[in-house]
């Protein structure tokens, strides 16, 4: 199946949604995107790990080591109060954008 | 998200920067093991799950590659790696850096030198509370443009001081020098008269001990001083003791009551204060001082602190009331009452004072923005220079550059890479600079110190000057790399890597050659300007100031009351090596004179002085050579209890006694009981007050005849060598005055003393010029030799054709002879522009003087020649064979 860009601007809150859930690592990141994106969406990790390293450096996340499920070292990140903030503004944005170009689309 | 934050990203990232590095390691590593962890678990082979993970990662360097970018400050990091990749090649070329370092170095050292003068002399804040609050006091007359009078007399000082709705604080001071120590071991130390307020005003706090007050500023009150933390390190160790001691001056014991703060030297910048004393101390001190303290004599430059609440603008005008309301009660009684008019209808300035006050501002402002002109063109040359440097190695360069285009990199990005080199090269140039700039710096101030007024500046580079030469580097370091990084980058990479250098030369010799004009312009302009400012200099020693300079020497009693009897004026007569001796009140260009209105008998006298008077002895005109034209001069017999006689220079009989003889005239005058005087005789003009105007109408009149004691010099003409002279007039007269410090000095040093200026400008003008010839020079030399190396095989096959040598070296000459020639007439122009902004500080030469222009272009192709012969030589003994096998 070919994969889709992930347009533009939208990986930071992809990102977000996926650790609102919970805290994880750069590979699960990758591999929950795939997966609730229904293979769709595959992120670079050339994409990835920069996004990730200014959302740390902006405190929307919390970098932390520790062990993954089979006992490897990883690093876990994990959404800061700042960045819940930031997801709630960006998921309320995206919803109207959503609605807003459903609707052209449909009314057209 | 802040800016603070965003800082202390940059800074944590700067600091943990390894850290961070190895985190993201670890990171990626784990990230691809469990890729290949879940790919084995899908049953893939390990190598296989390795090699497919590798491709999804996509390269493991990129990735970090990325996420530096994305970090704040990453930026940062690709600046310092191109600054180490700037370093690496500085190291692999060092003559080529060590040329480029020097050539910066002087420029941007020589304008760092000049800055740092103008930064002392004018804007740095002077070392006090809140120095922006202070304004300097003045007095501007009715439809007066000027700034204004700035002297003041003490009791108008007070009076502003007593304004506490206007002011928190009136600070009135001028210079003086003290004579501290025993009869027979004086030191003259420089110091400072001020009023009560000064030290409050400026908000200063006593490292030891207390400052002066208003109690101090009274009549009457214990002799108190306050010193300076340097002459407190000096002469007493810094010990916390010094409160309380005494100090002789002038045979009175003075008190030490406090130390200023380190830094604070007073306000009169330039003019280091190291005992400060009050005005009012001085009846107690010196008895005929006294009338300082009076109405009669405006001497006290004004600082003042505007209350906090005020405005400037209101300051002025309650000020301005204040003055109409007691202006009449200031001003001196005794003056003529238009001048008392044109006084109190003045109206008060105020203007910011932070900077404190110096009379070296009023000499120095115009000739120090000629010389940062003068020194900028110098960095321009240079930037010139430098670029020629950069430009003749980038053809070394292209290839690499070539390829780095070639393998993606951005021409933007390759640009600033260059940007940098040339930015590091000028950083480093400038730190250079900036240590050359000071011992330029205390060359500058002994040239404009002289034994008669030494100037002290702390020019320890500060804040301003280390920013003004960072940023002269960088505007440099843009300025000489910008061309040659565009040039560079502008090929096509595939042209360039696949093919020889030398197709793109051409584009980079039409750079090169302007580059060339443009010093050759730029140091006509400063070759003309030495050439004026010489000639300016010249002009002043050998003019004819109508008395002569050299065999002189100056006996300088400091005290007034030193009326010299005629015995002791005997007695030096008879010293060996004494050919003639006079007293006289002054003596040519010895910085102040004594004027008063002096008119022919019979006519009205005027209220304004019209006459320059000096008080002069027998044997003064044979003594200083001034030329007697009709009458006599002063003798033995002309004393008090004959009638006054005088005599004029040409000037005054030119102007009062139109053709005839002013011998045997008399002269009404406001001098003395009698003011009336005989004119017996009459001499050629004298420039006795200076060099530069002609002789104003002067009338002498017979020392011996004055009626009040005045400040008087003794005037000796020797024949042997004047230190032997000098020393045996000390021995002599030494014991007589035991309590006055005697100073001999040589005529011709008080006359140098008045030309420091312009030998200031003559000197630095010359060397800046030198220096700009040299670096055009060098500039020539580096094209033609460039272009030489490149013509070597037309060279040789011409010279195999049959061309003589001397053809080759005149067509190589020629060739650079051309470029000067159109660099001169580039020139011109500037010449002219910039001549007409040194007008003022030329004397007896136009601005646009033919001979001096002329004479520069002259040495400019000499030079030129010089520069070109080299390249040309080389040339001529190209060998045809070694040149064909050369490609």
């Amino acid at each position: 199946m070919d994969k889709l860009d992930i347009p533009q601007g939208t990986l930071d809150l992809m990102i977000l949604t996926i650790l609102a859930r919970e805290p994880m690592h750069g590979y699960g990141i990758s591999q929950r995107l795939e997966q609730l994106s229904h293979g769709h969406f595959q992120v670079n990790p050339g994409s990835l790990f920069p996004s990730l390293y200014r959302l740390e450096q902006d405190g929307k996340l919390k970098g932390e080591w520790g062990a993954s499920e089979n006992n490897r070292k990883a690093k876990y990140y994990k959404l800061t109060a700042s960045g819940r903030k930031q997801l709630e503004q960006h998921r309320e944005r995206w919803d109207r954008a959503a609605f807003a170009i459903t609707s052209v689309l449909e009314g057209a | 998200m802040t800016l603070l934050h965003r800082l202390r990203s940059v800074v944590h990232w700067i600091i943990h920067r390894s850290e961070a590095e190895q985190g993201l390691n670890d990171e990626l590593q784990s990230f691809l093991d469990m890729s290949v962890a879940e790919k084995i678990a899908d049953g893939m082979s390990p190598a296989e799950a390795r090699r497919l993970a590798n491709l999804e990662l996509g390269g493991v360097e990129q990735v970090k590659e990325h996420v530096r970018t994305e970090r704040h400050g990453g930026w940062l990091d690709e600046i310092g790696r191109d600054v180490r990749y700037a370093f690496r090649l500085f190291f692999k070329n060092p003559v080529f850096t060590c040329t480029v370092v020097l050539t910066l170095a002087l420029g941007i050292g020589a304008n760092t030198a000049i800055f740092s003068l103008i930064d002392a002399l004018m804007l740095r804040w002077l070392p006090v509370r809140d120095p922006q609050e202070l304004v300097q006091v003045r007095l501007q007359s009715p439809g007066a443009n000027e700034p204004g009078g700035e002297s003041f007399s003490y009791p108008m000082v007070r009076a502003l001081a007593d304004q506490r709705d206007i002011f928190s604080g009136v600070a009135g001071f001028s210079g003086t020098s003290f004579d501290v120590g025993t009869p027979g071991s004086f030191s003259r130390v420089h110091g400072a008269l001020v009023t009560g307020g000064y030290y409050s005003t400026l908000g200063l706090n006593p490292v030891v001990g207390r400052l002066l007050t208003d109690e101090d500023d009274r009549v009457g009150a214990p002799l108190s001083a306050v010193i300076t933390y340097g002459y407190w390190q000096r002469e007493f160790g810094g010990s916390r003791q010094v409160a309380g001691q005494t100090i002789r001056i002038k045979g009175q014991m003075v008190t030490i009551v406090g130390v200023t703060p380190r830094g604070f030297a007073g306000a009169n910048v330039g003019d280091v204060a190291d005992i400060t004393m009050a005005v009012a101390a001085l009846p107690q001190m010196y008895p005929t001082m006294a009338p300082l303290l009076g109405s009669g004599n405006v001497w006290l430059r004004i600082l003042a602190r505007p209350k906090p609440d005020i405005s400037t603008d209101e300051a002025t005008s309650r000020l301005n009331v204040m003055w109409s309301r007691l202006a009449d009660s200031l001003i001196n009684p005794g003056w003529p009452p238009s001048e008392r008019k044109k006084i109190s209808e003045s109206v008060f300035r105020l203007s910011d004072g932070g900077t404190g006050w110096s009379y070296l501002r009023e000499t120095y402002r115009n000739p120090l923005y000629v010389l940062m002109g003068a020194v900028s063109l110098v960095l321009l040359i240079a930037c010139a220079n430098v670029a020629t440097l950069l430009l003749a190695r980038a053809s070394a360069r292209q290839k690499e550059i070539a390829v780095r285009l070639a393998i993606g990199a951005s021409r933007a990005r390759v640009v600033r890479q260059l940007l940098i080199e040339s930015i590091v090269l000028s950083l480093i140039g400038a730190a250079c600079g900036v240590l050359l700039a000071r011992v330029l710096g205390s060359l500058l101030i002994t040239l404009i110190s002289t034994d008669l007024s030494s100037v002290d500046f702390d020019l320890t580079p500060n804040g301003h000057v280390l920013a003004f030469s960072a940023a002269a580097a960088i505007v440099t370091g843009i300025l000489f790399g910008m061309a040659p990084a565009i040039q560079t980058t502008a090929v096509n990479p595939i042209v360039a890597a696949r093919e020889d250098v030398r197709t793109t030369a051409g584009s980079r010799t039409r750079l090169l050659p302007f580059l060339v004009v443009a010093q050759v312009g730029l140091s006509l302009v400063l070759l003309a300007g030495a050439g004026l400012f010489a000639r300016t200099l010249s002009n002043l020693q050998s003019l004819d100031a109508g008395f002569r300079t050299e065999g002189v020497l100056l006996v300088v009693l400091d005290d007034q009351r030193a009326l010299i009897s005629p015995p002791v004026v005997e007695e030096l007569q008879r010293l060996p090596g004494v050919l003639s001796t006079a007293v006289s009140t002054h003596t040519p260009l010895n910085g102040w004179t004594w004027s008063e209105p002096v008119v022919p008998a019979g006519q009205p006298r005027p209220e304004r002085d019209n006459a320059v008077v000096v008080g002069a002895g027998p044997g003064f005109f044979s003594t200083l050579q001034i030329q007697l034209i009709a009458g006599r001069e002063f003798t033995e017999r002309d004393r008090r209890d004959r009638a006054p006689v005088a005599l004029v220079n040409d000037a005054y009989a030119a102007r009062h006694f139109p053709n005839r003889s002013p011998v045997g005239q008399h002269l009404s005058t406001s001098i003395g009981e009698n003011k009336d005087f005989e004119i017996v005789g009459m001499v050629r003009n004298a420039k006795l007050t200076g060099l530069r105007a002609a002789a104003p109408p002067t009338v002498y009149v017979a020392y011996y005849q004055l009626e009040s004691a005045r400040a008087t010099t003794i005037s000796v003409r020797a024949t042997s060598p004047l230190a032997r002279v000098s020393t045996a007039i000390q021995q002599t007269l030494q014991p007589k005055f035991p309590n006055t410090p005697i100073e001999v000095r040589a005529l011709s040093t008080q006359v140098a003393n008045t030309i420091v200026q312009e030998r200031m400008m003559a000197m630095l003008a010359g060397g800046f010029a030198v220096l700009a010839l040299t670096l055009a020079c060098v500039g020539l030399y580096g094209l033609l030799a460039y272009d030489v190396s490149r013509r070597t095989r037309e060279i040789g096959i011409r010279m195999a054709l049959g061309a003589h040598a001397r053809r080759v070296v005149a067509s190589v000459v020629a060739g650079g002879i051309r470029l000067v020639a159109i660099g001169v007439l580039a020139g011109l122009p500037a010449v002219w522009i910039g001549s007409r902004s040194i007008g003022s500080l030329l004397f007896g030469v136009r601005a646009l003087d033919a001979v001096t222009i002329a004479g520069a272009i002259v040495v400019l192709l000499a030079a030129a020649q010089l520069a070109a012969y080299l390249p040309a030589r080389r040339a001529s003994r190209v060998d045809p064979l070694e040149a064909l096998r050369h490609e």
